[in-house]
C-alpha cells in the first residue's frame, strides 16, 4: 500500500473546485476539503470562515484511517463514511480513492441523505481526475531544475523567534 | 509522499517523529512550537491521555523560506512511543517523507531504544518504504540526564547501518540539538525531492 506522490497543476485545480463549488451547491453543504489520508489538505472550497484546514486535515484523515483500521478488525476492508453530528454543524467524510477522502461540513440547511448523495457523485468526479494528475510529470516550471545549495538551505532553515 | 500544489503554490512534506515512550518526541515539537515565530508555525494538536502520554499523534504545521515561489510545509508528527500502540504508530507513518528517530539516551533505555527501531523498520516496510531510501535521522535525547550511554556506543547501536545518517545530541526540553535536528532532516527531504545541482552541492560539501 505504498502512497503516491500527489501533484495538482493549475488546470487540474481548477477542474477539481469547479467539482467541489457544483458539489455545494447541490448538497447545500457549507464547506468541502479534499483530504490525502496522509492527513495533508489538497482543496477546500466554501470555507467562508476562517477554518484551521491543516488540524482539520490531519484530525480528519486520522479519524478515517483508525475507523478503517477498526472495520478491517470486523472484517470489513473499511467503513467508507465517517459521520460526526454536532448541534449547529456536521461532518461527513467519505472514500474519494485509495489516496483521498471528501470532507464534507453542512448544517441544518441540509440533510446527511443530501450529503451523501452529492458526495458519492462529486467523489467520483474528483477520483477521475486525480487519476489523471498521477500520470502528470511531477516537476515542471519553476521546479524543474535541481534546487541550488543555497535554495535547500533557505527553505529547509527553521529559526527560533 | 510530498504533495506539489501548482496552483496554491504550496509544498507539503510529511515528518514522523519516532522513539520509544517518554524519549522526548513531543518535547522536541513543543519547544519547536514555542519558539518558531507566529508567521512560520500552525497550531499544535496533540492526541494524549489524561496523565500527557501520546495517545495518537502530536500534530505541528512549521515552514521556513519558500523555495521559487512555492512555500514549503513541512507537517511535522509525533508517534505513541508504548509499544502496545503499534496500530496507531502504523497509521501517522502513512505517507511520511522524512524521519526523526528520537533516541533516549540512557543506559536503561537502551533495550527499547533498539525495538523501537526495528519496530519502525517492519513498519514502514508495510507501506513499501524502507529507511535506508529516505531522508532519515538520529537524535540522541536526554543528555542531561544520567548515566547516559556514550554517544559512540549509541551510533553502533542505533546508527550503523549500510547508510550512515546524521545523528544529535539533544536535549528537547531546552531546545538543545532540536532545530538542528529539523533543519538537517527537512534539508534531506527538500534535496530527495528536488535533487540538488551538482555544482552547488560540491559547494556545500
Amino acid at each position: 500500500m505504498k502512497a503516491h506522490d500527489v501533484v495538482i497543476h493549475e488546470a487540474d485545480a481548477t477542474r477539481i473546485d469547479a467539482v467541489l463549488q457544483r458539489f455545494l451547491g447541490d448538497s447545500s453543504s457549507a464547506a468541502a476539503l479534499l483530504i490525502d489520508r496522509s492527513g495533508q489538505p489538497l482543496a477546500e472550497t466554501g470555507t467562508a470562515r476562517t477554518l484551521d484546514i491543516g488540524s482539520i486535515g490531519a484530525l480528519a484523515a486520522a479519524a478515517f484511517s483508525s475507523t478503517a483500521a477498526l472495520a478491517q478488525l470486523l472484517g470489513e476492508s473499511e467503513f467508507s463514511v465517517l459521520f460526526h453530528e454536532g448541534v449547529r454543524e456536521s461532518m461527513h467524510v467519505s472514500t474519494v480513492d485509495e489516496q483521498t477522502i471528501l470532507l464534507a461540513i453542512f448544517d441544518e440547511r441540509t440533510t446527511i441523505g443530501m450529503v451523501r448523495l452529492f458526495a458519492r457523485e462529486a467523489s467520483r468526479a474528483i477520483g477521475v481526475i486525480l487519476e489523471e494528475t498521477r500520470k502528470r510529470p511531477k516537476r515542471v516550471g519553476a521546479l524543474a531544475a535541481p534546487l541550488t545549495a543555497d535554495e535547500a538551505r533557505r527553505a529547509s532553515d527553521h529559526r527560533p523567534a | 509522499m510530498s504533495i506539489i500544489n501548482y496552483a496554491a503554490k504550496v509544498i507539503n512534506f510529511k515528518v514522523v517523529y519516532y522513539g520509544p515512550g517518554l524519549a522526548g518526541k513531543t518535547a522536541n515539537l513543543q519547544y519547536i512550537h514555542r519558539c518558531l515565530p507566529e508567521t512560520n508555525k500552525g497550531k499544535m494538536v496533540s492526541l494524549a491521555t489524561g496523565d500527557d502520554r501520546t495517545l495518537f499523534f502530536d500534530f505541528l504545521p512549521v515552514s521556513a523560506l519558500g523555495v521559487r515561489g512555492f512555500t514549503t510545509r513541512f507537517q511535522l508528527y509525533t508517534v505513541p512511543g508504548q509499544t502496545h500502540y503499534n496500530m496507531t504508530r502504523k497509521l501517522v507513518l502513512r505517507g511520511v517523507d522524512g524521519v526523526v528517530f528520537v533516541a533516549d539516551s540512557q543506559w536503561a533505555r537502551l533495550r527499547e531504544n533498539v525495538e523501537s527501531l526495528r519496530n519502525l523498520d517492519e513498519n514502514l516496510k508495510e507501506y513499501g518504504l524502507a529507511l535506508a531510501g529516505m531522508p532519515y535521522v538520529v537524535q540522541y535525547n536526554k543528555r542531561d540526564l544520567g548515566p547516559v550511554a556514550p554517544l559512540d556506543y549509541l551510533e553502533y547501536l542505533l546508527n550503523r547501518g549500510a547508510r550512515r545518517v546524521p545523528s544529535f545530541e539533544a536535549v528537547a526540553v531546552d531546545g538543545t540539538g532540536v532545530f538542528d535536528t529539523l533543519n538537517t532532516v527537512s534539508r534531506m527531504i527538500l534535496v530527495k525531492e528536488f535533487g540538488q545541482a551538482e555544482e552547488a552541492a560540491r559547494e556545500s560539501s
